[in-house]
């Protein structure tokens, strides 16, 4: 284990969002099996977060256009009914297309969502409140984000205009690099371009992902060109 | 706890319970930062709308994310904002040429009159004091927290651009943050 100094060096990379490679790694690690049982590090992580909170204030304040008021008033959806079940939120995770199963090309839209119990349509709320969590990590994965978060140990895939590969092809997740893969699942945007998809393995057990297009139904085992890599 | 914090908190109470004169009222509070914030790390006034319109948003759809218990609300928010702006800057970086930064960011500093306004207000107060505290900082610190916070780079692009052993930029940011959480924790 490294000392705490050490580990708080780390942190304050860390919650700056300057961290890369194996130090982001490394951080992801300590956040999810140290920081939780260490109240020393813990106090240094919120204080070092509450750094990054007063920084802001460093920039000059600027009021943005009434347009964007206007523009957020217009996507507010009433609190009080069922908030992800109405407007264009639901729109967007109820049309994520996964396809179901190895070597099938079943889509389902909507209701369904399994793929094969490894990557299924994520809940938008999952998302969001994970997103929305300072220790949220994003890193780009081609046309979409990856989300995780050592807190919750999940990992969600986001993306908007994504856009369809090949007629008769899907793309397929991949963990770990293309020569040691480790296959997950098969998935499809929408014809909108928007991805939601749950990584259905803890955030720390999957690494490096990438994405490769394959024929669709086709078995999944050596992976073909990758299009899509996390970076690194 | 400042008056300004015990605001926010009963805002984040009522904002839990869906009220949107709470989000208002949050809205009036922080836009201005938030904004000025996105749009120097970003560089573009378009991206900094997209940060502070989905960092509004996620905040009304997810309010529960904050928890008292770890400090501000002002410094989770901020936080919040400059974390998605670093994502979107990082995210767009093939697209960004760097002279817009400056074509963009130039003519808004100090422009605008909310800054006099926000200087009256408590959030002006605590920028007084944040300012005091990076100027304590020596210049080889401050210099790599500010290419990381607002520069939106990496600890390893900032040893790069500045010719200097990653370790060394380790060590600067860390003493930097360290001298920053006594001063600010004195006065906060």
């Amino acid at each position: 284990m490294r000392d705490h100094e050490a580990i708080q060096e780390l942190l304050a990379g860390y919650v700056l969002r300057s961290l890369s490679g194996d130090d982001a790694s490394e951080a992801d690690r300590i956040l999810s099996e140290h920081v939780p049982g260490c109240d020393e590090c813990r106090a240094t992580l919120d204080a070092f977060q509450a750094i990054a909170g007063e920084l802001a204030l460093d920039a000059p304040v600027v009021e943005p256009p009434d347009t964007l008021r206007a523009r957020l008033r217009r996507e507010l959806e009433p609190r009080a009914s069922s908030r992800w079940n109405t407007g264009r939120i639901v729109a967007v995770a109820a049309s994520v297309v996964v396809v179901v199963g190895v070597g099938a090309v079943a889509l389902t839209r909507g209701g369904g969502g399994l793929a094969n119990g490894q990557l299924a349509r994520a809940d938008l709320q999952d998302v969001a409140t994970t997103a929305v969590n300072p220790s949220a990590t994003r890193q780009p994965l081609g046309e979409a984000t990856e989300i995780s978060s050592p807190a919750t140990e999940k990992l969600y895939i986001y993306g908007t205009d994504v856009p369809l590969p090949a007629p008769g092809s899907v793309y397929r997740l991949w963990a770990g690099s293309p020569e040691q893969p480790r296959y997950i699942g098969d998935f499809l945007p929408t014809d909108d371009g928007t991805l939601l998809l749950e990584v259905m393995l803890p955030a720390s057990s999957v690494g490096a992902l990438f994405v490769t297009v394959e024929p669709a139904g086709s078995p999944p085992g050596q992976p073909g060109e990758v299009v899509w890599g996390t970076a690194a | 706890m400042r008056d300004g914090d015990r605001e926010d908190l009963e805002l984040h109470r009522r904002l839990t319970s869906g009220d949107r004169g709470a989000f208002d009222d949050l809205y009036r509070r922080y836009a201005g930062p938030a904004y000025g914030l996105a749009v120097r790390v970003t560089g573009q006034q378009i991206l900094a709308q997209d940060v502070v319109h989905d960092a509004f948003l996620a905040l009304w759809r997810a309010p529960e994310a904050y928890d008292p218990a770890r400090g501000p609300f002002r410094t989770f928010f901020l936080a919040l904002v400059h974390h998605r702006a670093v994502d979107l800057v990082r995210r767009e970086s093939r697209l960004r040429a760097r002279s817009e930064r400056a074509a963009n960011l130039e003519p808004l500093v100090g422009e605008d009159p909310a800054d006099a306004i926000a200087e009256e207000s408590y959030l002006g107060v605590r920028r007084k004091e944040v300012r005091e505290a990076l100027a304590t900082l020596p210049p080889e610190q401050r210099q790599v927290l500010e290419m990381a916070y607002f520069g939106g780079k990496t600890q390893v692009q900032i040893s790069d651009e500045l010719g200097i052993p990653l370790g060394t930029v380790k060590t600067r940011t860390f003493a930097a943050m360290r001298k920053l959480r006594a001063a600010l924790e004195d006065t906060g």
